[in-house]
Parts: C-alpha cells; structure tokens; sequence
C-alpha cells in the first residue's frame, strides 16, 4: 500500500492552514479523517442521524478552533477526541434512546456465566469477549475513549453510578481471567 | 506500529461484524496511520459523508446569529420576523447601550435635587419615542432595502419595529427607575407623557414626514418642560396629577388619529 502521507501535506499543516482560514485545507483534512471517524462514531451510536451531526459539529468546531491544537499527539487522536465528545452532545440534545440493543442482555448469559463457561485461561481478546455486552461498552468509553465517568453516562445513557460500578466489575472480571 | 490492519479485518470493521477485542485494535492503530485512515476511506458511505461536509460548509457560510436575534428566537418569535426585527436600528446594541448611559446619568443627577430628578424625568418621557423614531430612519437601518421587498407590509413591519422598540426602552426606563432616590410616584410618572409623546409624534407623522414630526414633538416637549420649570413654583408640576391627565388625553386623542390616518403613514422615511 502506497503511503500518501509523504507526498501530501501533513495533517499538521493543513490544521495550520485551516487556522489561517483556508477552506480547500478543511476539505482535504475532511477527506482524510471523516470515513474513520464515522466508522468509528457508528460503533458507539446506531442512531445514524446523531453520527451525522456529531461529524458535522467536529469539522465546524475544527474550522473554529484549528489554532487549539499545539502539536501534542496525533491529529486524529486529537479529532476523536472532539468527535466523541460532539457525539455526547448530539445525544444530549436527543430523547434517550436505547444503546447497544438492551434487549441482549436477556438472551446472553451473563458475563459472570460467560466467564464461568470459558473457563481455560484466555488472551486479553477472549477475555473481552467474554464480558457481557454492557460490561464491555463501559470498558470501551471510560479506557479506549478516554471518557469521564459523566461523559460516559451520557453517551451510554445510563446513570454515572452505574457507569462506576459496570467498570468496578469489568476490571474486576478481566483481572481474575488473565491472572 | 510497524505492521498495518489487514484489509479483510478492516472490512469486518467497517460493516460491523468484528469482535470487540479486535475492533479495539483496529481503532487503537487507524487514530494514529494515515495509511490505514486512507485504506479505510472507501468503506464508508460516500454519498452520506459528501452530505455531512456540504452541511459543515452550510454552517460555516450561513451568518452568525446575533445576541438579540437569539433572544427573540428564544422567545419564540418566528426566525424570519426575529431577524426583520433585530435588525431594527433601535434594537442594535449600540443603540441600547447608549440609552442605557443616558439613563444611568440622569438618575446620578436626579440623586442632586429635583432639577436632577427633573432631567431624568423629561429623557426618560422622551426616550421611547426616539427609539421609535430611530426605527423609521432608513440611512439606519442595514436591511431598508430588503424591509421594503420583504412581503410584508411596511406598515406592520414599522409598528411590529417600534412596539419593539418601545417595549424595550420603556422596560429600560423602568429599570432604571428603581434606582431613583425614594421610590414613589416619579418613578412611574415618565411612563404617560412617554406613551402621549410617542403616539402624539406617530399621529403628526401621518400629516408631514415623520423625522420632522418626531422633531416638532421633542421640540414642543422640551419648551413646555422648561417653561414650566422656569415659570412654576414646583420643578416637576409637569409630572404632576393635573398635568398627566392633560397627557391622557392627548395621548388618547393622538390614538384616534392614528386609527384613523394609519394608512398615510410615509413608512419610506427621510433622513
């Protein structure tokens, strides 16, 4: 696979440029980082409309404040973070809606069964998977999105403190599996 | 990271059918490979993503909405009459704030006496009435142009523009009333003359051009003031009980006329 990256301007350049006003620059870096934040915005949320307005109020917030970013780590770290917070907006604005289809929850055993059915000691993947689906999207929001327990509620849609104790659990399922 | 996602596992990804632990991984390398960013770029819908950025360019060219305009869209006011009316010239901060200042000096003077209080008294009778004269001059007004194309009629735009306008000076004064020293019958004793002046103006300018009417009305005020202040005993006998009644009337007389002459309203304005 060729590597654009060395014969196209870098991301940081062309936030530059987006900080300077330069609309052509916001396009290219639209081009580049929209279809993984979308992939990635539509894993947390199935409402398509709210992926759609939290991807349209990332790029209008990277018009405004392109300048903000000081260099510190990647530009798409620095994007997710604005998308996935954008995205808890765009909930916030809307009725609660159901997330990760609830209704799962019944037909799975539970994460407790899971991990006593798969007993043998598992890799870090297994272990995840073991973990029921709610379990796991706690997991996925508070560690690999960096949210605060707040954040994470919101875009959950379930309260803070259960948010605390599905992550208690999580990790504390993940440590007695890999121990 | 050295090696890249395998193009199979960034398929799965993309349509959803990928296990948690590897979807993790997936995302944990694209955040930060630009190759893998570019290998990912035609799994997504194109059409919904061209859709999304023609929106972000919609909402990076549409105008900023202004304070006011919030406010009145806030309040529920229907968002085309909302800009139509916080465009008016005596809604524009600028003009606010400069009413507002009036009106914070005349009350520091009217806490030095009763010519202080006197001051305060006659701007604050008066200043509804320039807000509302304010809204008629078109050399103030950036949309006179459209205001006039708009479809709707002059006529209701101009009154809808300066109830607005009267709303808010009259709140303003009323405002700043209460920082008047003891409060008691002068802080409300502005509020008839403001409103008789006002019609009074809006009724003259249905005979000659309203700028002029708007003058002749200030001019005839200030002259009764001050010979009242000068040939009376009591300062603020213009405020008094017999004299607001005299403005009842006028103000109550100037209403018919305006009923009736509504329609020579000159709504194109001078100036």
């Amino acid at each position: 696979m060729s590597t654009p990256s060395t014969v196209m301007p870098s991301d940081e350049s062309l936030l530059t440029a987006v900080g300077a006003g330069d609309r052509a620059a916001l396009r290219v870096l639209y081009e580049r980082h929209a279809p993984w934040l979308t992939l990635r915005l539509a894993r947390r949320c199935s409402d398509a409309d709210a992926v759609d307005d939290a991807l349209q109020d990332t790029f209008v917030a990277v018009w405004r404040s392109a300048g903000r970013y000081h260099g510190g780590g990647a530009v798409g770290a620095w994007l997710w973070g604005i998308a996935i917070r954008r995205l808890i907006d765009a909930l916030r604005r809307r009725p609660r809606r159901e997330f990760f289809s609830g209704e799962r929850e019944t037909l799975e055993p539970s994460a407790e069964e899971q991990v006593l059915l798969g007993v043998q000691h598992g890799d870090l993947g297994g272990a995840l998977e073991r973990l029921s689906p709610e379990l796991r999207a706690v997991i996925q929001a508070t560690i690999l999105d960096g949210l605060t327990t707040r954040e994470a509620s919101t875009l959950l849609g379930i309260p803070a403190g259960t948010v605390k104790t599905r992550a208690m659990r999580a990790r504390m399922l993940l440590r007695q599996e890999l121990a | 990271m050295s090696t890249h996602v395998d193009p199979d596992l960034l398929c799965a990804y993309a349509a959803g059918e990928i296990d948690a632990a590897h979807a993790f991984s997936v995302e944990a390398h694209v955040v930060r490979c630009p190759t893998c960013q570019a290998a990912v770029a035609p799994l997504a819908d194109p059409a919904r993503l061209d859709r999304v950025l023609a929106a972000v360019e919609d909402e990076l060219d549409a105008p900023r909405v202004g304070a006011i305009e919030r406010v009145l869209r806030g309040l529920g006011v229907r968002a085309d009459l909302a800009r139509l009316l916080a465009a008016t010239p005596s809604l524009s901060l600028s003009w606010l704030s400069s009413v507002a200042l009036a009106l914070s000096f005349s009350v520091l003077a009217a806490h030095h006496g009763d010519g202080g209080m006197l001051l305060f008294l006659c701007l604050a009778a008066l200043l509804p009435m320039a807000g509302v004269a304010v809204s008629f001059a078109r050399a103030l007004d950036p949309t006179f142009e459209i205001a006039v194309a708009a479809p709707f009629s002059s006529v209701r735009l101009l009154l809808l523009r300066a109830t607005a306008a009267l709303a808010t000076t009259i709140a303003m004064a009323g405002l700043a009333a209460v920082a008047l020293p003891g409060i008691g019958w002068s802080a409300v004793a502005w509020a008839v003359p403001s409103l008789a002046l006002t019609l009074a103006s809006l009724a003259l300018a249905t005979y000659v051009a309203p700028l002029t009417a708007f003058a002749i009305v200030t001019a005839a005020w200030l002259a009764t003031v001050l010979v009242n202040a000068t040939a009376s005993d009591d300062v603020l006998a213009i405020f008094g009980r017999p004299a607001q009644l005299v403005l009842v009337a006028l103000g109550a007389g100037a209403a018919l006329v305006l009923a009736r002459r509504i329609d020579r309203l000159d709504v194109r304005g001078d100036l």
